[in-house]
C-alpha cells in the first residue's frame, strides 16, 4: 500500500482530531490513525459537570470533534497500530503500521498518555485494572465492572473517574491509599496526598476538600486535619475516601477476592494489628499519567524530564513542533493536561503544520498566535490542574528550547 | 513490605525484590537492570514498568536523565510478519 | 460464572444505544455479544475476567489497561495469536481462544540438573 498524504497525524484523540481539523480546513490531505475502534480517545471515557453545571460528555464531544475533522475533508482510519516511523531520503516520513505503511512529509504525534501504576501484591489478579481501564468500560462499553470496588490510589485522575463510576451505579467500597514501597513515592504519604486532592477542591463534592481547601494550604494544618481524619474516611459521593488507610496485599485465589487494607499513621505508616480484608470484586489502581511518546523516542526526537508535565516530553517548541524536520506533538504527549487543552494544542499543531506546507489557505502568522494565546487561556480555566506549576514549566521549556 | 510477592513487571513477571537486589548488587542503571532481570522486556514493550524501572533505577539524591532511560524499539507494538510483509 | 452485566440505564450518557447482536465463541462456549463492542466488553459482560494464563507461571490474567497499551489481554482469534481484546470489535462467528501455559523445557532441564533425585 503506497498512500500519500500531506499530513498524518498518530493518535484521534482531542488533539489529533482538532489538528486534523485545523490542517485539513487549510487545504492539507490529512490521514488519522488510531489504534481504538472509534476515535476520540481517552476523551470518550469523560463525563463530569462543569462550574455552570452543564456536563462535559466525552462522547458527544469527540462525535463533534470527528464531525469537524470529517467534514473539513480529513481521513479517519481506526483499528491501525502504528508501530514505528522512520525519515526517509526524500524529505518524507514513512508510517509503519500493522496494516502497511503510509507516507508523508508532515506528522502529527498525538499519542496522548499511558497510566503509571502502584504495584502491590496481587495485582496481576483477573479483576484487577487501572483506573482509566473501568472508565472506558463503565462510559464507553457500559459494560459492568463489577458489583463491589476497591479504588487503591487518590490521584486527581482518581477522584474524576470515582465520581463517572458512581454516576454510573457502580458500588465502590473505599478509596485507599496504595502501600508504601520503594516505589510508592508520596502515593502512600497522606499529608501528600491530602495537599494534592486540594487541586481537585472545586470539583469535590465533600465539604471538607472544598471549604477547608484554603484553611490545609498549610503544612502544619495538613497534619492537624490528618491527625483528627477518621479511620473509616469522609464520604465522598457516598463513597470512603480513606486517607488513612492503606491497601497491604489485593487477595483472591483466580479473580479477585477482596483486599486486604490496614490503619496507617499520619505519615502513612501501616498500624500493626489493624489489618483487615475488605471485601470486593474488582480493584481500581490509581496512578497518574505519564505522555506516552515512544514513537517520538523512535524517530529520534530529543528528550527533557519534565517531572510537572508528567514526566519525559519529547522536545517542541509553542508552535508544537520538534527539532526533527515534519515532526510536531500536541495534546498529552507533551505533557499531562485536560482535553480541552490538548483540543487547544491541537489546533495550534494544526495551524502551523499548514504553514510550514505552505498550504493552500494557510493561515497568517497572527492565526497561530492566537491559538497559542488560547491553549494558556484554556490552561489557566481548566477545571482540574494535574500539576500546580504546568504554566511555569512549558514557558521554560518553551523558551529555553530553540525548535 | 514483603518485596517478593510485588511483581514490577507483569509480562515477566519480575518482582521488586529481584530488581532492588540486581541494582543493589550491579549498582546498574536501569538499561542494564533490564537485561540482568527482563523487566521490561515483556509484550508491552515496557508500557507499564518502565516509569517504574526508571524510578528504581534513580540513584538516591541522583535525578532523571533528560533522556529517556531506556532506549525504545520499534516496532512499539507486535506485528505479525504476514502483517509487516504487506508493507 | 458470575455475570455483573452492562448499565443499562445511564443518568446522564442515557439508555444503552441499541445494537445488533451477535454470537462468538470463547474457548469452545458461546457468548453473545452487541456488535462492535469490544471482545473484552462482550466477554466480561457474560462474566469471563480471565483471558489467559501466565505463558510461564499460570497466573491467571485478565483485562487491565483496557486501551491496548498492557498486552495482558491477548487471545487467539482464528488461530492468530497475540490479538488485544480490548481493541478487537467482535464480529459473527468468531473463535476466540484464551492463552495458556507454555512448556519450559529448558527451566526444567536445569531444575533436574540441580537435584539429580533419580
Amino acid at each position: 500500500m503506497n498512500t500519500f498524504y500531506d499530513l498524518i497525524v498518530v493518535g484521534a484523540g482531542p488533539a489529533g482530531l482538532a489538528a486534523a481539523c485545523s490542517a485539513a480546513q487549510a487545504g492539507l490531505k490529512v490521514l488519522l490513525l488510531d489504534e481504538f475502534m472509534k476515535p476520540g480517545g481517552r476523551l470518550l471515557g469523560q463525563l463530569h459537570q462543569e462550574p455552570g453545571g452543564a456536563w462535559w460528555n466525552g462522547i458527544r464531544e469527540a462525535e463533534l470533534l470527528v464531525l469537524g475533522a470529517r467534514n473539513a475533508g480529513a481521513h479517519i482510519q481506526t483499528g491501525v497500530s502504528v508501530t514505528g516511523l522512520n525519515r526517509t531520503s526524500d524529505n518524507s516520513w514513512t508510517i509503519w503500521t500493522n496494516q502497511g505503511c503510509y507516507h508523508a512529509p508532515f506528522v502529527l504525534l498525538a499519542t496522548g498518555a499511558a497510566e503509571s501504576a502502584n504495584p502491590l501484591p496481587g495485582w496481576t489478579l483477573p479483576g484487577v485494572m487501572s483506573i482509566g481501564a473501568a472508565q472506558v468500560m463503565t462510559n464507553v462499553q457500559r459494560v459492568r465492572v463489577g458489583n463491589r470496588g476497591v479504588v487503591i490510589g487518590m490521584s486527581v485522575l482518581a477522584m474524576a473517574i470515582v465520581s463517572e463510576l458512581r454516576l454510573a451505579g457502580i458500588n465502590l467500597a473505599a478509596i485507599v491509599l496504595p502501600p508504601g514501597n520503594a516505589l510508592s513515592g508520596n502515593a502512600s504519604d497522606p499529608e501528600a496526598v491530602l495537599g494534592s486532592l486540594l487541586r481537585f477542591a472545586d470539583l469535590a463534592p465533600s465539604a471538607m476538600l472544598k471549604y477547608g481547601a484554603k484553611l490545609l494550604q498549610s503544612s502544619m494544618l495538613r497534619k492537624l486535619a490528618l491527625t483528627f481524619f477518621p479511620k473509616q474516611g469522609i464520604r465522598m459521593l457516598d463513597v470512603p475516601l480513606q486517607l488513612r488507610r492503606c491497601a497491604i496485599e489485593i487477595v483472591g485465589r483466580d479473580a479477585v477476592e477482596g483486599v486486604l487494607i490496614a490503619d496507617v499513621t499520619a505519615r502513612g505508616e501501616p498500624i500493626a494489628g489493624s489489618e483487615r480484608i475488605v471485601e470486593a470484586d474488582f480493584v481500581c489502581i490509581a496512578g497518574g499519567l505519564y505522555p506516552l511518546a515512544e514513537l517520538a523516542a523512535v524517530a529520534g526526537c530529543p528528550f527533557r524530564y519534565v517531572p510537572e508535565l508528567g514526566g519525559h516530553v519529547p522536545v517542541h517548541g509553542e508552535n508544537m513542533q520538534t527539532p526533527l524536520p515534519g515532526l510536531y506533538v500536541a495534546g498529552n504527549i507533551t505533557g499531562v493536561e485536560s482535553a480541552k487543552v490538548a483540543i487547544a494544542q491541537g489546533t495550534v499543531a494544526g495551524l502551523s503544520i499548514a504553514i510550514n506546507a505552505a498550504a493552500k489557505k494557510a493561515p497568517g502568522e497572527a492565526e497561530v498566535k492566537d491559538a497559542m494565546a488560547q491553549v494558556k487561556r484554556t490552561r489557566s480555566e481548566a477545571l482540574i490542574q494535574f500539576h500546580p506549576d504546568i504554566a511555569r514549566s512549558r514557558a521554560k521549556l518553551y523558551q529555553t528550547e530553540i525548535v | 513490605m514483603n518485596e517478593a510477592s510485588i511483581i514490577v513487571c507483569r509480562c515477566e513477571e519480575v518482582t521488586l525484590e529481584q530488581i532492588r537486589e540486581t541494582i543493589r548488587q550491579h549498582g546498574c542503571s536501569a538499561r542494564e537492570t533490564k537485561l540482568r532481570t527482563r523487566a521490561g522486556m515483556g509484550i508491552c514493550g515496557g508500557r507499564i514498568c518502565r516509569p517504574l524501572l526508571d524510578r528504581l533505577a534513580i540513584k538516591p539524591g541522583g535525578d532523571f536523565p533528560s533522556e529517556l532511560p531506556l532506549k525504545v524499539q520499534p516496532p512499539v507494538r507486535p506485528v505479525s510478519f504476514t502483517d509487516w510483509g504487506q508493507s | 460464572m458470575m455475570s455483573y452485566g452492562r448499565i443499562e440505564h445511564h443518568p446522564v450518557l442515557g439508555p444503552l444505544p441499541p445494537a445488533e447482536t451477535c454470537s462468538f465463541s470463547y474457548d469452545g462456549r458461546l457468548y453473545k455479544a452487541r456488535e462492535g463492542e469490544s471482545i473484552a466488553a462482550a466477554l466480561l459482560a457474560g462474566g469471563v475476567r480471565t483471558l489467559r494464563l501466565h505463558e510461564e507461571n499460570g497466573s491467571p490474567r485478565g483485562i487491565y489497561c483496557n486501551i491496548g497499551h498492557c498486552m495482558e489481554c491477548r487471545v487467539t482469534i482464528g488461530g492468530i495469536t497475540g490479538v488485544r481484546a480490548c481493541l478487537t470489535p467482535v464480529k459473527e462467528g468468531m473463535d476466540v481462544r484464551s492463552g495458556t501455559v507454555l512448556p519450559t523445557p529448558f527451566r526444567q532441564m536445569a531444575e533436574d540438573e540441580r537435584s539429580p533425585s533419580l
